[in-house]
């Protein structure tokens, strides 16, 4: 370790710093003030009940078995061949997109909600919002 | 002189100057280091099993995990070894999609690692101005791929989206604003009499065996080593693209970060290229068989990207099935963390500990994979 | 490069990557001599060992990197699966200290001279070596974990896209033979 002892450029520069301070703030204040997602962010899944046809290409796709195909309270799709609509279990998803990108009528997609809080896990299986 | 007592003590993992769940540990002779060892096993998530439980197209969305500063040079990797494997060429505008995600990606990391940096000694208003600085190039990587910091976004067959409308022009705005901000960083950080005294000197590799022990990155560079995988093995469109390889000759923590400083003006300089000769047009990803009829050929690859912190290479081996048969992770770190950081620490202080491990950018997840 | 190819079958497996095949531990160790000694391959970047276990073998895979950085080269060899090892290269790269090591944690080869193969990453671990292929994590998962509650009414699609087709068909039946009754 080597002591200059006047790096006066050194000890003097740091000290711009302080400009910083005449700046405009940028923290954005939560909660008044929210951020907005990008259009395409990849957040909770949303499904058209409407156009799903219940094939299960999501369940197969999905490399952390995270996709549970279930029966349908109350039909929406007549094309729905099974009546099943995939249920997905979030303490699993990793938000890869690969089950929107294989879904065939493109019923399945990703909101852009983000925010779950809840005092149980089991709350983490999660029914897509219907997005008809 | 008085006669001293040795002591053991562990520096990390909880430690806040360690690069992520590592520790070393350290014998010591009041401030002096006399032995240090390496110690790994906190993180270990299984990545290479884990891998080969799944199908190729499947286990893509592992990889990018592997390294959380950066994973797009594992995305990358994965991606250029699939293809390598099983012979896909991707279209321009892919490549020079993927070619600006591996810039965006490695500025991020250099300005993550100018936050570490700086607060391994206590420069804690470095670290908030580049961290919110690299903020803004996530908020980029959200518009085009809907995720911040893990991206899923480089494919096997190129890339999954193609780039929003009006991109490369807030691309361009976003790097006006860093050539403003670089010099800022100068001032308060790489000019900072406080770094100076402490980096200078310090850590110094030995040059004359640093090619033959498989150093890379800024280690290699900070030597005065002109080593660049972008030049040297060039992979995408890195041959179109002009820039400089930066090297400085003192070995010690404050060439290395020297050269990083240096990086990041060359990273803004070929995002300008990119910005200006991207095709218009050009289909971005090659249509690919369902995940389950997608093979590879019994044969075996490797493939290395320049990460922001140096080589980072895969090796791939495929058996004829839909699975991959191996893949083994090569990082930085794992040489960096062992074969140069124990011997390198020995004689320095215990302060210094944290700023030479961050300047070397050791990373347990690519030890442990 | 000459020199490797006048002695050395080379396959090229892209302008950038070439590998050599060695099938005796002799031949192996003449091999990593001659490439470190006669060509520019001078780096050990990396040992990977890949687990071909239909074939009975551990496919070891040597990865040297020439001066300038531009070419790799693999040496391979295989070795039997059953425990068999090969001489420690850290005398020579004292990189490859940590790899052995690394490998005799994920595969259980012995490196014979190389005396830091105590536990690595997986301190404490009794089970196989994790990264050989007899090994099964889903087992291991099964074993050590609890899975999440409520997922049970998971239902196979092909059946009950079978089941609701024939129960569609028995309705319809059903309904025929109803308004055949009323007639």
């Amino acid at each position: 370790m080597t002591f200059t002892p006047i790096d006066l450029r050194g000890i003097v520069a740091p000290f711009a710093a302080i400009g910083k301070a005449l700046e405009h703030p940028r923290t954005v204040c939560y909660p008044a003030q929210t951020k907005t997602v990008a259009p395409d962010y990849r957040g909770f899944h949303t499904n058209d009940l409407s156009a799903c046809i219940g094939c299960a290409n999501c369940q197969d796709v999905c490399m952390n078995d995270a996709i549970d195909m279930v029966t349908i309270a109350q039909e929406r799709n007549t094309r729905n061949k099974s009546g099943c609509i995939p249920r997905i279990d979030y303490g699993r998803c990793c938000w890869c997109n690969l089950c929107v990108d294989v879904c065939p009528p493109d019923s399945l997609g990703l909101g852009q909600e983000c925010i779950h809080v809840a005092e149980r896990s089991d709350t983490f299986l999660f029914f897509p919002k219907d997005a008809s | 002189m008085m006669e001293s007592k040795q002591i053991k003590i562990f520096h990390g993992p909880q430690h806040p100057g360690i690069t992520g769940n590592m520790s070393v540990e350290l014998d010591l002779i009041g401030e002096t280091i006399q032995r240090a060892r390496t110690h790994v096993g906190y993180l270990h998530r299984g990545f290479e099993k884990l891998v080969e439980r799944r199908t190729v197209l499947q286990a893509f969305t592992i990889v990018c995990r592997i390294c959380v500063p950066e994973p797009d040079p594992n995305e990358e990797n994965f991606a250029r070894a699939v293809e390598g494997l099983a012979g896909i060429t991707i279209s321009e505008r892919a490549q020079y999609i993927r070619v600006m995600v591996q810039e965006m990606s490695r500025l991020a990391a250099q300005l993550l690692w100018m936050g570490g940096q700086s607060g391994s000694i206590g420069l804690g208003t470095v670290g908030q101005w580049s961290l919110y600085d690299r903020d803004l190039i996530l908020d980029l990587f959200e518009q085009l791929t809907g995720g911040r910091v893990y991206h899923m976004y480089t494919f096997p067959g190129g890339v999954r989206r193609d780039l929003p409308a009006g991109f490369l022009l807030r691309l361009s705005e976003l790097l006006d604003y860093l050539d403003k901000q670089l010099p800022r960083y100068d001032k308060i950080f790489f000019d900072n009499a406080t770094f100076r005294t402490r980096a200078i000197g310090t850590g110094v590799i030995d040059s004359d065996t640093a090619l033959e022990r498989g150093y890379v990155g800024q280690a290699l560079r900070g030597c005065g080593i002109e080593r660049d995988l972008r030049r040297d093995n060039p992979y995408l469109v890195y041959d179109r693209l002009a820039f400089d390889i930066p090297t400085f000759d003192g070995g010690d923590v404050y060439s290395r970060a020297l050269v990083r400083r240096e990086e990041m003006r060359q990273s803004i300089r070929i995002l300008r290229q990119v910005i200006a000769q991207m095709p218009e047009e050009g289909l971005v990803m090659q249509k690919l068989p369902k995940h389950r009829k997608f093979t590879l050929p019994k044969d075996d690859i490797y493939v290395a990207t320049e990460s922001a912190r140096g080589e980072f290479g895969y090796y791939m081996a495929g058996d004829g099935s839909a699975h991959i048969r191996r893949m083994q992770v090569k990082g930085p770190s794992l040489i960096h963390g062992f074969t140069l950081l124990e011997p390198l620490l020995e004689g320095e202080e215990l302060s210094n500990v944290a700023l030479i491990m961050n300047s070397l950018g050791i990373c347990p997840p690519e030890i442990e994979r | 490069m000459n020199a490797l190819t006048t002695r050395y079958d080379v396959t090229e497996k892209n302008p950038r990557l070439f590998s050599i095949e060695v099938d005796t531990r002799d031949a192996w160790r003449e091999a990593i001599d001659f490439v470190t000694t006669h060509t520019a391959f001078v780096t050990l970047s990396q040992i990977t060992c890949a687990d071909w276990i239909e074939e009975e073998v551990f496919r070891l895979t040597y990865l040297f990197t020439d001066r300038a950085r531009s070419q790799n080269l693999m040496v391979q060899l295989p070795i039997r699966r059953d425990g068999e090892g090969l001489p420690s290269l850290s005398n020579r790269f004292p990189q490859a200290e940590v790899m052995e090591r690394d490998l005799h944690e994920m595969y259980g080869i012995p490196f014979e001279g190389n005396d830091t193969l105590y536990p690595f990453v997986l301190e404490g671990w009794t089970d196989l070596p994790p990264l050989r292929r007899e090994f099964d994590t889903l087992a291991y998962v099964h074993a050590h974990y609890d899975f999440q509650q409520g997922r049970e009414d998971n239902k196979d699609v092909k059946v009950e896209q079978k089941r609701r087709r024939e129960e569609a068909k028995r309705l319809k039946a059903e309904q025929e033979e109803a308004s055949h009754d009323g007639e």
